[in-house]
């Protein structure tokens, strides 16, 4: 296993290297263009590197709307609802990952239904709830819901659980563990790579959610930061510029959060405990 | 088992009657007891305003609120700025009855009913001037003889053509009173596929409302004037003539396919300098001045000696009927077309003659030709016509996206119009 | 197994027998209990607001009308764009689903080899994924133009001329999958996070058998993936079916509706064309189709997902 050959390390580097140039050129591409000048913007064939950087393109366009305002909504938002996402998650896959109970697949059938609705028929609906609750305008519809789970999350983190040995808890419970025990103090430490990929998957969720923040808030001084962007998106007019400045801006907190996070999400999984 | 699943039939039942009670009474008191009512603090009234604007166009219109608070003590106006997600935001808040009290429109027959008619407020009010308005304009914000819109802005569609290319083929600017066999000329001249220039971009998807312009120049048109016929019109030998001009010009690579509001935009392309001529209405033109391309433009191409005709896109301001403060809503909408805010408009055309006259905009060399569209803009477009018209835009739409690929116009529209031939009210 | 688990013997609670094992039905249902009350409040009134809704003609603005089964005869008697955007879903989810899981799991397996850089070349994968919608679709435009697209540019260079991708029907759903392929960064992840729970003493313990890399794949590497496996189908069948982001931004649906996916024409028919009633029942249709593809992959999973620490029912 580790005595690899150099062929075929030059094979996995050379494969890694070309995906990296096509998942990476497309962005290049979108961080050149924010950076241009409008004359340089629809060259043909395209400028890779622009003549002249305009940083103040990032400026203009962070300032043109409230965008410091959207900024503080969008981390209230993307906070809270990813702390009740991941709380509520990991409860309920415990519940259907590690319980014989009546109706369970029953149960979970109807999870992973709700995966399936199109949102399109239940926005109106929800809308009419929220509206009677008088949450139309606050940032409550984006974030209440989170903290009673998710179907994608409960299921990965169900899929996690159910690869965890179940030696571990017969010798806990034989210790006299009650079952909320057994979950916060085996299972939990043991789940740290899931919660945390959890984490990053319901944070970057809620930070470029579109639809929710657009049905739901009216006020721009509610508005989270995907709903600025849009707003360089009318109509009958796209501002380019802008869109790439603000999506560059905008995708570098999840990026370092991601860089951060991915060592503790499959680096130290092997080092935890779980034996595969 | 049993009791679970008995246990979830009756909460299932029970949720679906409090849901189906709650939306029925949502329609009468239980909106007003929600959202609908915003008074802050200080007693203040909130005004909801949703726009389909942004960037620039939506400052403007944020810079026209203040103005109207500032006047108005005691009334805040919330500028809701919904983007292209429009119609989705605007569904949806009218679908559960608390929509924005006053709204950007142009689509009234697919929201008439739930605005409120302004004839009366407009004749009771004495201080506003309806002759200083384009007449033209009131035709697209009226439905069945009541005015649902007040204008606010509007702008009609002109050639765009790229200075620098003209002169580089020698090639000179078109005038106002061309052809469309001119046109036909000048894209050929100013085409080099190797270089990848083309003399006009097509969108492969036209919108039919951007169409109809192109076929009634040629006294063609989709739908009778009462709007109860497509069959004869739709697949009449002149609209199948106006529109085979597009696809001809591909054909003979004149032209290139370019994006329209998706892809890349034609707007771009013509940035670019990559097409000598590119139609459009108001909204590139900052950007291409921005861009520093050296342009100019021109009235739409003519069919030998009939009149050419245009289409107006038209932004009126209209007030929900479900509104709680129409009066005040009113005042917005008042405030909004006067002299004072459509003077802040910039990013489109002003619709008081007074305003033009004294911006002196007919003499601006870019601008007058969208006056002079304005003049051409006089038949009733299809979607006012028929209220069944969205269905059947669908077919035409399929039929003319065809047309653009290449396939035989003559085929596909008289299959449009039978495909058409059930929304047809007798 | 199950019958230690559900009436495990703790040693204190000798005297309160009964009430004991009342408790251990109700403890499971208090840690599912978040997400049964979360269903109850946000998720099913909608749902059926939609079914119910789905039997009137209800323009949006304005009455709602009883049509009875109406909305659903149209649906399948007399309409062609029903089924255009159905064979188009289906047609895109057979490319994308296979693809998008072979794709992401070799990533995933690349990434597995303990290379140099590792934590780069994660994110630079990963990196797709953060990007929201809105540029993501400009950012795409940009690449399938056919004359001044940046792909074709490059196939130029090699003396490919290149198609019109977006403007062809033959294309325009292969570059939805191409563009679709692009955002796999989660699925890679969920892999990754999989092959990194298999330990490396099981690999060390084949290679003393003589077992040798392919081997080692398809007996130990395949076998404990199938739950993460299992997960990343079902989901990503989900996501071929709701596919709506990258054909309303970049085609539109065109050209002559070969990109017209059927969740587009769910929403079309919703806010375009504001038929609120008969998109929902279009919604409750394709939430059946997808239901029973689920359950039928998920029937199924019993024969080929291997769970470590299954319940098994004997």
């Amino acid at each position: 296993m580790k005595m690899k050959s150099r062929v075929e390390k030059t094979y996995i580097y050379g494969i890694l290297i070309f995906f990296s140039l096509l998942f990476l050129a497309p962005l290049f591409w979108m961080v050149t263009t924010s950076l241009k000048s409008p004359e340089e913007l629809y060259l043909f064939p395209p400028k890779w590197i622009p003549s002249s950087l305009h940083f103040e393109n990032f400026k203009e366009a962070w300032i043109s709307q409230p965008f410091t305002q959207f900024l503080k909504n969008s981390l209230t938002v993307t906070i809270l609802a990813t702390l009740g996402q991941i709380v509520s998650s990991a409860l309920v896959a415990y519940g259907f990952a590690r319980f014989t109970f009546k109706g369970r697949d029953f149960l979970f059938m109807v999870l992973l239904a709700t995966m399936m609705i199109p949102w399109e028929v239940t926005m109106i609906p929800l809308y009419m709830e929220f509206n009677f609750l008088g949450w139309i305008n606050t940032l409550k519809p984006l974030i209440v819901p989170a903290w009673f789970g998710a179907p994608f999350y409960i299921f990965l983190m169900r899929q996690f659980i159910m690869g965890i040995p179940k030696e571990l808890d017969e010798a806990a419970r034989i210790d006299g563990a009650n079952s909320f025990q057994i979950f916060y103090k085996i299972y939990l430490p043991l789940m740290k790579p899931i919660l945390i990929l959890v984490g990053v998957f319901s944070m970057l969720n809620c930070w470029n959610d579109y639809l929710g923040p657009l049905v739901f808030l009216n006020d721009q001084s509610k508005y989270t930061l995907t709903l600025g962007l849009a707003q360089f998106k009318g109509m009958f007019g796209v501002d380019m510029e802008g869109i790439m400045a603000i999506t560059f801006l905008i995708s570098i907190p999840p990026l370092i959060l991601f860089f951060a996070a991915q060592r503790y999400i499959v680096d130290d999984v092997s080092k935890s405990g779980v034996k595969g | 088992m049993r009791k679970i699943s008995l246990l979830a039939m009756i909460l299932v039942l029970v949720s679906a009657f409090s849901l189906a009670a709650c939306s029925n009474s949502s329609s009468g008191e239980k909106a007003s007891g929600g959202s609908g009512e915003e008074k802050d603090g200080k007693g203040n009234t909130t005004l909801r305003f949703a726009t389909w604007d942004s960037g620039e166009a939506l400052k403007i219109q944020q810079d026209i609120a203040k103005k109207f608070e500032e006047k108005n003590p005691g009334v805040k106006v919330q500028v809701e700025a919904y983007g292209d997600g429009f119609d989705q935001k605007l569904a949806a808040s009218f679908g559960a009855k608390n929509p924005p009290d006053m709204m950007y429109m142009w689509n009234f027959p697919a929201y008439s009913e739930s605005l409120e008619p302004l004839d009366a407020y407009l004749e009771g009010d004495t201080e506003m001037d309806m002759d200083d308005f384009y007449q033209g304009l009131f035709n697209y914000s009226s439905m069945n003889g009541k005015i649902y819109g007040m204008p606010a802005g509007f702008t009609t569609r002109v050639v765009y053509y790229n200075k620098d290319l003209f002169d580089a083929a020698n090639v000179p600017y078109p005038k106002d009173g061309w052809t469309w066999d001119d046109f036909q000329q000048i894209a050929k001249k100013l085409s080099d596929p190797s270089k990848k220039q083309y003399g006009v971009g097509i969108v492969p998807e036209p919108d039919t409302y951007d169409l109809q312009g192109l076929v009634w120049s040629n006294g063609g048109s989709f739908i009778s004037n009462d709007g109860k016929e497509v069959k004869g019109y739709m697949n009449s030998p002149k609209t199948i003539e106006s529109i085979e001009i597009l696809s001809n010009l591909l054909k003979k690579k004149s032209a290139v396919l370019v994006g329209g509001k998706n892809q890349q935009s034609g707007d771009d392309i013509f940035k670019a300098g990559k097409i000598a001529m590119w139609e459009s209405g108001i909204w590139p033109l900052a950007g291409f001045k921005e861009a520093k391309i050296n342009f100019g433009t021109v009235e739409v191409p003519s069919f030998g000696a009939k009149p050419a005709k245009g289409v107006i896109a038209s932004s009126a301001v209209s007030v929900a009927k479900d509104s709680k403060h129409k009066e005040l809503a009113y005042k917005f909408v008042k405030f909004y077309s006067s002299a004072e805010a459509i003077k802040m408009r910039t990013a489109d055309l002003p619709v008081r003659i007074s305003v033009v006259k004294e911006m002196n905009m007919e003499q601006d060399l870019l601008i007058s030709p969208f006056y002079k569209m304005l003049e051409r803009s006089t038949d009733t477009p299809a979607f006012l016509l028929n209220s069944n018209w969205n269905e059947i835009n669908r077919n035409l739409s399929a039929a003319v996206n065809a047309v653009m690929l290449g396939q035989d116009a003559e085929k596909l529209l008289n299959k449009a119009v039978q495909d058409s031939e059930k929304y047809m009210k007798k | 197994m199950m019958k230690s688990l559900l009436a495990s013997p703790t040693p204190y609670v000798e005297i309160k027998r009964k009430k004991k094992i009342k408790w251990d039905k109700v403890v499971p249902l208090l840690f599912i209990s978040p997400w049964v009350i979360g269903f109850l409040a946000f998720t099913l009134g909608p749902l059926l607001y939609s079914l119910f809704i789905s039997f009137y003609d209800w323009p949006v603005v304005g009455k709602a009308t009883f049509i009875g089964l109406d909305n659903y005869k149209t649906m399948f008697m007399d309409d062609p764009l029903f089924w255009q955007s159905l064979w188009v879903t289906v047609k895109f989810a057979a490319l994308f689903v296979p693809l998008n899981i072979v794709v992401a799991l070799v990533l995933a397996i690349l990434l597995n080899q303990n290379v140099k850089g590792h934590s780069f070349f994660r994110t630079f994968f990963y990196l797709p994924s953060v990007i929201s919608g809105v540029a993501l679709a400009m950012i795409w435009a940009w690449v399938f133009n056919g004359e001044y697209g940046i792909l074709n540019y490059f196939l130029s260079l090699v003396d490919i001329t290149g198609p019109n991708w977006l403007n062809e029907t033959g294309w325009a759903l292969i570059a939805m999958v191409i563009a679709s392929l692009w955002g796999q960064g989660t699925m890679m992840l969920i892999f990754l996070a999989g092959l990194k729970g298999i330990s490396g003493e099981l690999y060390e313990a084949a290679s003393i058998d003589g077992a040798n890399k392919l081997t080692q794949f398809f007996k130990i590497t395949l076998p404990l993936l199938t739950p993460t496996i299992l997960f990343n189908v079902i989901t990503t069948i989900i996501a071929a079916f709701q596919q709506l982001t990258l054909a309303l931004l970049l085609t539109g649906g065109g050209p002559l509706n070969s990109t017209y996916f059927y969740a587009m024409y769910v929403y079309e028919n919703a806010f375009k064309y504001f038929k609120m009633g008969y998109s929902s029942a279009n919604a409750w249709f394709m939430f059946l189709i997808v239901l029973g593809l689920t359950m039928l992959v998920f029937k199924s999973s019993s024969a080929w997902v291997y769970y470590e620490g299954e319940v098994k029912k004997k």
